[in-house]
């Protein structure tokens, strides 16, 4: 440089571009909401505050009961008859259903997540999301990286991912996450990396843009390829294996089954199941209805069913030994079926209802209708991923 | 006005709960902040993220925050060792770091459109107190603070990054005549 160095890099640097304004009023959005809350260090007098509260509150219930043994005055635990009778409330926070750790929903592009840890996340913008195998952690796309969140809500790593991530699955050992990212250059990949953001490595360049499951043992991931096929690879082997070929149509949703290698393949409208016995694959016709989602609830699966009249179901499908699908009981529901997961033994829904919020809503038992409303969003509102761990 | 404070008078603010003092202070720092990101990495959506996600961090971190030291270093420091780690992952992964993207809005000319290009093929701890520096403004010793090196580190990776600069420069200088 002949002349004046330091100057001229001043100059330069000074002519650098800025941040857009769309990207600072969201990077103010997310900084105002990791403000700790006011008064975070005055723990002490609050707690002092609050033991003194509870024993005046203790004191009250003692001579309140010691009255209602008198007769002196009525006691009653509980809502009233009344109340009962009144219409579900809305739900605007996210619950946890029984038997559960945790549970993720995606609605609109925002991330919804509420765990028994404690961590909460309400209407984060994210591309797509996963839980961890105990829901302590939560992967999701944001923006070209992919993000894990940590149950102190602090993000625990971020990794450019070259593009959105549209489907993540987190593997039952928890040690690896698979992931397929939408490139920039307009490719769709299936990427591995390891849980701690460590060894990201492309396992298959081209693939469809649909989320991956892994099988229990973690050793096998299943995806749908370039041509619309299911592909496992296997990790022992390092290979690829197509499952079903031309049989299947367009492959749209893939998930294997929590334990054993069962895998269940759905198309529009129809679902294959692979892995069990010795055939090959077997499979079920539901059309006219379109399948809106399929999990695995102990050995049977439940199909989310859309039919062609605004009728949607969920239908529990057996599998006999041979590997034959055998139905079970179909429960039918009111609105449509976005999406589906299951666990300990309940069926949880994605219900976009006519005129009426969106409604996350589980069942207390697989062949039972659901009853447990677990969230209550924007009448309109499409939940387009769902998990629950 | 909250505008008109000082750091210590928004951060004070910020931690009781007013989000409008939290917000002049983002305001305040967001540039700087975000063009330390760029500086570094020479990618937009890489800056965005980085700049966003140390304004997460530093906010929650707010209450821990010591109000007698200067805000500015210490969220610099935590945007610079963000863009180093990212930078350092993404080599690792992809056994390089991805050329920037064109440096869109800049109506540079030949010889300073090289020096750019000097600065973002310059070792990343070198780039970093140029960008501090040049950049920013930081004088050596608040880079120092920033990176958590001695005074003597920053002054070395300043003259050495210079050297190279100039190198640089005068090679591409004399390719062109």
């Amino acid at each position: 440089m002949p002349s004046g160095p330091e100057s001229r890099l001043r100059e330069l640097l000074a002519q650098l571009p800025t941040a857009t304004k769309a990207v600072e009023d969201r990077a103010l959005a997310a900084a105002l909401a990791a403000l700790p809350p006011a008064g975070a260090r005055r723990r002490r007098p609050l707690r002092t505050a609050f033991l003194v509260a509870a024993g005046v509150v203790l004191l009250l219930a003692v001579s309140a009961g010691a009255l209602a043994a008198a007769g002196a005055l009525h006691v009653s635990l509980g809502g009233s008859e009344r109340s009962a009778r009144q219409p579900a409330p809305i739900v605007p926070r996210l619950i946890v259903p029984r038997g559960a750790r945790g549970i993720a929903a995606v609605v609109d592009g925002r991330l919804w997540f509420t765990s028994r840890s404690g961590l909460r996340i309400e209407g984060l913008p994210v591309e797509s999301a996963a839980l961890s195998p105990h829901a302590l952690y939560v992967a999701a796309g944001i923006g070209d990286s992919l993000v894990v969140m940590a149950p102190n809500g602090t993000r625990a790593w971020s990794h450019p991912a070259g593009g959105r991530v549209v489907g993540i699955a987190w593997a039952p050992s928890g040690l690896r996450i698979a992931y397929v990212v939408q490139t920039t250059s307009g490719g769709v990949q299936l990427r591995t990396i390891e849980g701690d953001g460590d060894h990201d490595r492309v396992l298959d360049a081209a693939v469809r843009p649909v989320p991956p499951s892994w099988r229990a043992d973690a050793l096998a991931v299943a995806y749908v390829g370039a041509g619309g096929h299911p592909v496992v690879y296997d990790f022992g082997r390092r290979a690829h294996h197509v499952v079903a070929g031309d049989r299947l149509g367009e492959t749209t949703r893939i998930t294997f089954a929590p334990q054993g290698r069962a895998l269940a393949i759905g198309s529009a409208g129809r679902l294959w199941i692979s892995g069990v016995g010795r055939v090959p694959a077997r499979g079920g016709d539901f059309s006219p209805d379109s399948i809106a989602g399929l999990a695995w609830i102990g050995d049977e699966i439940a199909v989310g069913l859309n039919g062609p009249s605004k009728r949607a179901a969920v239908q529990l499908v057996g599998l006999a030994k041979n590997g034959a699908t055998v139905r079970g009981k179909r429960l039918d529901v009111s609105g449509e079926i976005t999406a589906l997961d299951a666990r300990g033994g309940r069926v949880v829904l994605a219900l976009r209802r006519h005129g009426l919020p969106t409604r996350l809503v589980a069942s207390t038992a697989p062949d039972r209708p659901a009853r447990t409303v677990l969230l209550d969003v924007g009448a309109g509102s499409t939940v387009g991923e769902l998990a629950v761990r | 006005m909250v505008e008109n404070h000082g750091d210590a008078v928004l951060i004070r603010a910020a931690c009781g709960g007013d989000h409008d003092a939290a917000a002049a202070l983002f305001r305040r720092h967001w540039q700087p902040a975000w063009r330390v990101a760029y500086g570094m990495t020479g990618r937009r959506a890489l800056a965005d993220d980085i700049a966003a996600d140390a304004f997460e961090r530093a906010f929650a971190a707010l209450n821990r925050f010591d109000r007698r030291r200067p805000f500015a270093p210490w969220l610099h420091r935590i945007v610079v060792n963000r863009a180093l780690d990212l930078l350092r992952a993404e080599r690792r992964l992809v056994g390089g770091e991805p050329g920037p993207e064109p440096a869109a809005g800049l109506e540079l000319d030949g010889g300073d459109l090289e020096l750019l290009e000097a600065v973002r093929s310059l070792p990343l701890q070198r780039r970093a107190v140029i960008i501090l520096r040049y950049g920013v403004g930081m004088a050596p010793t608040e880079i120092a603070r920033v990176l958590d090196v001695p005074i003597g580190t920053v002054n070395s990776r300043l003259a050495r990054a210079l050297e190279q600069l100039r190198g640089d420069y005068e090679v591409s200088d004399a390719e062109r005549t």
